[in-house]
């Protein structure tokens, strides 16, 4: 109930208290209709004083005049008339009564149960969002049920979980109000290879004895399901994960992350002396192009919060750098990956326009620089045998980079969108393709396209699917 | 465009009117003289005074040899025209070098250790230029383009003081070497512009008698798969996508109407290297073996593995590609994998990606016609089917991929009628 209202409803709720206090005690003797057995006679007042009871009686008088009835039938229709209209009030009472009390006195409603959790099962990792509450009164501790609170502390006092799960402690976000509870906002990470292992560990916690809904999207909402459902005994509530990217992601950015900006964009993206990262806001965010770059890619054009569609995809995203990468340089993680690009020079291992122009491709705007094959020098022996691993990761990684931007550029321009937003948890760590995508952006569109970041990269679906949670109690 | 007959009236050259009264004739320029009236084509009509024809027409026809050069990125595309009604005048007048070139290019199908010719392509009975002759279709990696250059100055073309045409990225890059070590000076061509000359032109001739351009029925079915014609006569619009070592997408309006509409770097070149990296092999051909006999799943992450089936919200179907290479970040699937199935994925890849931002670009331009070349799909009859499926699944039947015979050859083709137009 809104508070703003209270006076007005107190007023009504006093009135209608009142008038039917005033109409029964005042106007009618309670043995009115014992001493009126006969029907008075035409013209008599019956010695009614109230203002209601006057326009009862000139109502039977008129009824008696216009001989609607005869004296008597009359009489017992104003009784009748009476009686209904006496429950009419009685009712009409109690419910303003009623009324009043629960705006004082709103009845608790039925709380959502503890752990506050929202799952965004990928194609290669898991983002969970965990929301761990800090307003616990001591009442409420006593009553929290063993598992639930050891849930907790296992969350929230590691930063690493087994052998592959990560908690992003940089990214917490604290003093968030969710739902009435205040507290903070956890994200974790863990490979989608290990969810079996994580079902497991919910079997063993006896997590499904704490009746909670989980919310889940990704694709392995789906494809894990049966699994939730036969090993751990959990219900998923399973829900797209482009709904739940967006809503995540305006959330996000709406409580921004610890009083700083969620949103970012790179400055001078292609001097590295001058690259300047620097935040944006995101206030009027229509329209604009979302590249989500996880396992693969999707692009959404969104027109409002509840408005958007999918543009197109591409198959050669994260997974496809990753799984390259391993192939061409013996890595095992995305870390390592990143690591050697970073250090490596994809130039000896693409074909620049320049090596086969001898220069600038001028006709079409085609500088030197730009690569006309990626990894094109590599159908060489020589050329195989001189370049190091570190080029090969540096390669795949401008590479997938570029393609991406490229795509994302050219749906930009037929979307006619000119802010596009990357992403996603292949931007993790990741600067040099965040810089490239801007440099992209910026260069091929002649400044016309914006390429704007966001802190939380991969975790707005995790997001999107925690909101889902508290949206549904709110419906009940 | 029409083949270039007498004058090709739609042709408006300074040069033909002041020719001489009669309809224009072109005659043979030749190495040593002109050929008489009645070596000249048999399609000719009559005109004034032969001497004076052949003087003043002589000018206006290029010397023989007569080569359209496309030096791309990884291979170099020759076409050569081989005149087959050299009249016993004309050829007792032939300078030694020009006939040895002819009898070199002609009577061989290789040449050196990497040179080859494509007789199968070989257009036979052309009229170019008044002459009638074949069109032979030769190609060597550019890598070996030193090497070319070397021959030519050793064999002395120089001195058959003719132009040379040339398209492609190094027609640029080249242009030094040519003239220092050939002491050749190159015409250097746009390599689009050439491409859609070719294009067109080859067309219009046809392929001896058949069709040049053809597309595929049931394209995914093995049994049922049929290669059919299709007649290109009302070719605008159209998207024309140039797979060579990158790739070009071009939107043609009209004969003289185009514009890159974008391209990509992850092209037939990518295609290649990858391959050598990933599976060791060492050549084009190599690498489509391997690639036919391999299983792309086993390395691609799919729908139906993050999804556990379809996708059905966005119409992604389970057997889609989420993820290209996707599995290969897990050891265990990385080793269970054989380089056939590397090979494959990483032409499946590489064509879809293609294959995508055609079907994007023919979407935003309007045009439901895309046309693949480019010597990416040479002998690649997997690529060229996946891309006519994909095109046409991925928009529900409204786009058609099409593919002409001479695949890569286009811009060299371009670049010979460009000698031929400017004579």
């Amino acid at each position: 109930m809104s508070c703003g209202s209270v006076t007005q409803e107190i007023l009504l709720s006093c009135l209608a208290v009142s008038l039917p206090v005033y109409f029964k005690n005042q106007c009618w003797e309670s043995d009115w209709v014992l001493r009126c057995k006969c029907a008075p006679s035409r013209g008599a007042d019956w010695g009614v004083k109230c203002f209601p009871g006057k326009i009862i009686v000139a109502f039977y008088n008129l009824l008696l005049q216009r001989r609607i009835f005869g004296d008597f039938s009359s009489f017992f229709f104003i009784n009748r008339l009476y009686e209904v209209l006496e429950s009419v009030f009685e009712v009409l009472w109690l419910t303003c009564v009623f009324t009043v009390a629960f705006s004082f006195f709103p009845p608790k409603p039925p709380s959502l149960a503890f752990p506050w959790f929202g799952m965004d099962i990928g194609g290669t990792l898991v983002k969970l969002v965990y929301f761990e509450p800090k307003d616990i009164t001591a009442e409420e501790e006593q009553e929290e049920v063993e598992n639930l609170k050891s849930i907790r502390k296992y969350l929230t006092s590691n930063t690493a979980y087994g052998k592959t799960g990560i908690r992003d402690v940089h990214l917490e976000l604290k003093n968030l109000t969710m739902c009435g509870r205040k507290g903070n906002l956890h994200f974790i990470r863990f490979p989608s290879c290990a969810m079996h292992r994580f079902i497991q560990m919910g079997s063993e916690k006896n997590f499904s004895s704490l009746h909670t809904t989980l919310c889940a999207t990704g694709g392995g909402a789906y494809k894990f399901e049966e699994d939730f459902r036969t090993i751990a005994d959990l219900q998923l509530h399973k829900l797209d994960e482009l709904d739940c990217l967006i809503q995540g992601l305006l959330y996000v950015d709406s409580v921004g992350f610890n009083g700083q900006p969620e949103c970012y964009y790179f400055e001078n993206p292609t001097n590295p002396e001058q690259c300047q990262k620097k935040p944006y806001c995101l206030d009027n965010p229509y329209p604009m192009l979302l590249v989500n770059i996880g396992s693969g890619v999707s692009i959404l054009a969104v027109y409002s919060k509840d408005n958007y569609k999918r543009v197109t995809g591409s198959s050669l995203g994260g997974g496809t750098f990753l799984g390259l990468c391993c192939l061409l340089t013996g890595c095992e993680t995305f870390e390592e990956a990143l690591e050697m690009a970073a250090k490596g020079d994809s130039t000896n291992v693409d074909k620049l326009v320049k090596d086969i122009y001898g220069g600038d491709y001028e006709r079409f705007g085609l500088q030197g620089s730009a690569v006309a094959s990626s990894f094109g020098h590599m159908m060489s022996k020589e050329k195989r045998d001189s370049i190091s691993k570190e080029d090969l990761a540096r390669a795949t990684l401008v590479t997938i980079t570029n393609n991406i931007g490229s795509i994302a550029r050219m749906c930009a321009l037929n979307e006619n969108i000119d802010k596009v937003v990357f992403v996603g948890n292949f931007l993790r760590i990741n600067m040099i393709s965040m810089k490239v995508l801007a440099y992209a952006m910026d260069y091929w569109s002649k400044g016309q396209l914006k390429a704007l970041f966001l802190e939380h990269e991969g975790y707005f679906g995790a997001v999107g699917a925690l909101l889902e949670l508290l949206k549904m109690t709110d419906d009940q | 465009m029409e083949p270039l007959r007498n004058g090709g009236g739609a042709e408006d050259k300074a040069w033909r009117r002041g020719a001489d009264a009669g309809p224009p004739r072109r005659w043979s320029g030749g190495g040593g003289g002109g050929g008489g009236a009645a070596g000249a084509d048999s399609s000719a009509a009559a005109g004034p005074s032969g001497r004076q024809r052949r003087d003043s027409v002589r000018k206006n026809r290029p010397l023989f040899p007569w080569f359209g050069l496309d030096i791309g990125g990884t291979l170099v595309k020759l076409v050569y025209f081989e005149p087959k009604d050299i009249t016993a005048e004309e050829e007792k007048e032939e300078v030694e070098n020009l006939k040895s070139i002819r009898k070199y290019l002609t009577s061989n199908v290789a040449y050196g250790s990497t040179g080859i010719r494509d007789v199968h392509l070989e257009l036979k009975d052309l009229t170019l230029c008044g002459r009638k002759g074949n069109l032979h279709f030769i190609r060597f990696p550019t890598h070996d383009m030193p090497a070319f250059i070397q021959m030519g100055s050793e064999k002395h073309f120089s001195s058959l003081h003719t132009t040379l045409c040339a398209t492609g990225g190094g027609a640029y890059k080249f242009e030094q070497d040519f003239r220092t070590m050939g002491d050749l000076q190159l015409r250097k061509l746009d390599e689009l512009d050439c491409l859609i000359k070719g294009v067109l032109y080859i067309d219009s001739v046809g392929f001896n008698g058949h069709s040049e351009c053809y597309y595929f029925e049931n394209p995914t079915d093995a049994e049922r798969c049929q290669k059919l014609p299709f007649t290109l006569e009302n070719p605008y619009p159209l998207l024309l996508v140039n797979i060579g070592s990158g790739v070009s997408i071009l939107a043609v309006y009209s004969k003289e109407n185009y514009k890159r509409v974008t391209g990509t770097s992850l092209g037939g070149g990518t295609f290649f290297g990858l391959c050598c990296l990933l599976t060791g092999c060492s050549t084009f051909e190599e690498a489509l073996e391997m690639a036919s006999h391999g299983d792309s799943t086993k390395v691609d992450k799919l729908v139906r593995d993050i999804y556990g089936g379809d996708y059905e919200r966005f119409g992604l179907p389970g057997w889609a590609v989420a993820s290209s290479f996707g599995n290969m970040m897990s050891k265990e699937k990385r080793e269970s994998v054989s380089k056939e199935d590397l090979a494959k994925a990483t032409l499946i890849t590489i064509t879809n990606n293609i294959g995508s931002i055609a079907r994007m670009c023919a979407l935003n331009e309007n045009i439901n016609r895309v046309v693949f070349v480019g010597n990416f799909l040479r002998i690649n009859t997997i690529s060229m089917r996946l891309l006519a499926y994909a095109l046409d699944y991925w928009s529900k039947g409204q786009l058609k991929a099409l593919f002409l015979e001479h695949e890569g050859y286009f811009g060299a083709v371009g670049a010979l009628l460009e000698l031929l137009d400017s004579a």
